[in-house]
Parts: C-alpha cells; structure tokens; sequence
C-alpha cells in the first residue's frame, strides 16, 4: 500500500513522464488489478468478485456499516483531494487550448492513464475486502446524486470502461467542482424561440426580435443586418420593436438563421461561451470573449450579390 | 534533421493557395431569394473567373430541370442564376465536378 501511495502521490507531471516512459507497466498494473477482458487468468479474479459480490448482495447493509463508516472516511479524502483535483488539471489544460477534441489521442491517453491510477487505488485496496470496496462505491454514488449513473456504471460491473464514460465522468466531476464555468452546461445557453408570425401574404414578422437582440447582448442592427443578408430579403423594424420582413418565413427558418447567427456572432469561437463583446475596430468586427479572453475577428455581414425579385417594371417605373 | 531551416516549409503557402494547382479561389456563395409566392431564387456568386460560367449553367439547367441564367455584375462579376431552391443540387454538383470543395462553398439563407 505504501509503495502505491508514493507513486500516486506526485502531481501531474510526474504521471505524464510515467506514461511516456513506462505506460505499459503502469497499463498492466492497472489491469492486472481491475477485473478485465481479454487475460484468461483473470477468470479466477472475475470469479472471485462475482462470488464476493454474491455475499455482498445478502449481507451488505449490516456488515459494510461496520467498515466503512471508519474505513470511508479515511478513502474518501485522498480520493476526492488529490485525485479529482488531478482530474480537473488535466481536463483544464486541453479545454483552454480548445483542441480536446483534435488532440483526441493523447488526451485520451492522460485520462485514461489518470483513471487507471485513481482506480488502481481503489482497486489495489480490494484484495483486503471487495465487499468493503463496492460498499464504499455504492455510498459515493449515494453521495455524489449529480454524477451521471451512466459515467459510473462500469464501476461496479466487471466490463471496461469505455472512453466516453471516462470523459463523461471527467467533465462531471470537473462541473461539480465549478459550477459556474462555462465549459459546462453554461455552452447551451438556452434562447427563447423567436416568435414569427405571418402578416398577410407577403411579410413576416419576428415580434421579439428586439428582446432576443437584448438576450444575445448584440446592437438590434447588427442582427438585423445579418438576418436579411441570410434570408435575402429587406425588412426593418416597427414601431412595436418587432421585425417586419418582407417573404414568408417559418419559425423554423428563422431560428436556423438565428442559430448560425449565435455560433459566428455571439460564442466565442475558442471556449463557446456567450459571455462576449462584438467590437467593431477598424472596420472589422471582433468577438472578444469575457470569460478565456480569447479575441477573433468574425466575417463582416455581406449581403452580395441580390437577384431582381420584383417587378421589372415596377422598378422601372421608380427609377425613371 | 530537425533544423527548422532546413525544412521545405513555405511561409506563404496559405496565400498563395489555390493559385496553382486548382482554379476557385475564394469561397462561394450560395444564396436563395423568396420571389412572389412559393417561388425562390437561387443565386451563386463567387466563382472563379476562369470558369465558363455559360457552360456551367448550361450542365445545371439540364441536372436540375431547372432554368437559370448568368448575370454580369459591376461589383460581384459573373453570377449565376437558377430558378428553385437549388442549394443543396448545385454544392454537389460544383463538388463533383472538382470546381470548388467543400469547405469554399459558403450557403446562406434559412
Ligand atoms: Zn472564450
């Protein structure tokens, strides 16, 4: 146990220089300990936990009391201090870099080697009692309501881990701990659906236009302008601050439009959060993110090029 | 070997990309215009120069059983013109034929 804790203890880096130099071993380690698939002599351990976990199913309240509540408390804390603090490091270094998923190999790699470990600890305890160990998981699911089931699922059974799962219960962990990043579910921040109502047959209109333009903290103009360069049509607001548009638009349309507005204007483009700036600076605008401070220029609004729809003649007649 | 300046790295790769080996340079975009009623209008700006554009929308008439018609713009050049909500025929169509990829073509609208 002591030789276990001292590899355990040292921070992240060290981990990382493990893993490059010697992950076979640390991988090996690691599964020799967990129940696992493919070592046929592991049958005898699948056995063996099947078998405690048996007993454990008749005598569970009764006996693991007596363990755990003296046992728990001395697991529970380094668990949760070093290991989910471990996990948050390392989930925050490829968020701000914002290529978690690019750089989806070796990340990968460093969740699974932190689980590994931080479940080699639990799993190097179990050879004393399993009973006591699938007790102590069982009160942590109790304990901790807000993590997924489906990120803890393979704790308890005798199957892998996928990586999913891992990186399911990475990001839990990570939103327990910060409830007010926005990494987390703050990303799908939630609009209100524009309301579009049909006026006659030939315009439309968008009646909350201005309350969503005050939701997504963007001049009512700058929405307006991209709105009508994407459906390719004029329009202008009433005196009841709702968008006139000339055509027929559906709800429908209009929200994609809305949407496409949102991801190129309002999120940030590194950490998606909505918490930005649209800064307008030498004739270019810039999304300046409040939260990771990122700061990128967004394509200016275009309407190009606009096909004569109308009447010929009708326009002749104006001109002339 | 690792000697940063010994690679074969060009600096202005990005700039001039396009310029040589294929044609479309620049993205294009595809719009779509309501016209009275049900009716719609899809326009393509922004192909490359090089283009026969009246040949091009000649293929397109016939693929899509549509009408269409090249319009000379002051400012934007050579657009085409197809009747119909045509988006999603013409970025196949233009991606097949090798005259943009994917990732040049911009769609607008709803
Ligand atoms: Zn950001």
């Amino acid at each position: 146990m002591a030789e276990d804790d001292a590899i355990f203890d040292p921070s992240l880096k060290k981990k990382k220089k493990k893993k490059k130099t010697s992950f076979d071993i640390d991988a090996a380690l690691a599964e020799g300990n967990t129940e696992n698939d493919s070592a046929p002599a592991n049958d005898a351990d699948n056995k063996e936990s099947a078998a405690a976990g048996e007993d454990q199913d008749d005598g569970n309240v009764d006996i693991d009391l007596d363990f755990t509540k003296a046992k728990k408390k001395k697991k529970k804390k380094p668990f949760t201090a070093e290991d989910l603090d471990s996990v948050d490091n390392k989930i925050e270094i490829p968020q701000e870099g914002s290529g978690d998923v690019d750089g989806g190999v070796d990340d990968s790699f460093d969740l699974e080697l932190d689980f590994s470990l931080s479940k080699k600890k639990k799993k190097t305890k179990k050879p004393k009692n399993l009973d006591d160990l699938i007790a102590e998981t069982e009160e942590k699911d109790e304990d901790q309501e807000n993590v997924d089931e489906n990120s803890t699922q393979w704790v308890n059974s005798d199957r892998d881990y996928t990586y999913d799962e891992l990186l399911n219960r990475a990001f839990e962990i990570m939103r327990d701990k910060n409830p007010d990043m926005a990494a987390g579910k703050k990303q799908k921040f939630v609009m209100r659906p524009p309301q579009v109502v049909k006026i006659g047959a030939k315009k439309t209109s968008f009646a909350n236009f201005t309350e969503i333009c005050k939701m997504l903290h963007r001049q009512p103009k700058h929405l307006l302008d991209f709105l009508l360069a994407e459906l390719g049509t004029s329009g202008s607001v009433d005196g009841n601050s709702q968008l006139i548009i000339k055509g027929r638009f559906q709800q429908k349309q209009i929200e994609n439009v809305l949407r496409r507005y949102i991801k190129e204007y309002v999120t940030c483009h590194t950490c998606r959060s909505p918490d930005t700036i649209l800064q307008k600076d030498t004739r270019l605008f810039f999304l300046q993110c409040e939260t990771c401070g990122s700061r990128c220029s967004v394509a200016s609004i275009k309407s190009g090029f606009q096909a004569v729809t109308s009447k010929r003649a009708a326009i002749r007649a104006k001109t002339a | 070997m690792s000697i940063q300046n010994l690679n074969t790295f060009d600096p202005f790769a990005d700039a001039s990309k396009g310029a040589d080996d294929d044609v479309q340079d620049g993205l294009v975009h595809i719009r779509i215009q309501q016209r009275n009623g049900r009716k719609t209008l899809t326009t393509v700006q922004g192909l490359s120069k090089e283009y026969d554009l009246k040949k091009i929308v000649r293929a397109c008439k016939k693929e899509f059983a549509c009408n269409g018609t090249v319009i000379e713009h002051p400012e934007y050049g050579e657009v085409l013109q197809l009747q119909g909500d045509q988006r999603e025929n013409i970025c196949q169509w233009l991606t097949k034929a090798g005259l943009a990829k994917p990732d040049q073509l911009k769609v607008h609208g709803f």
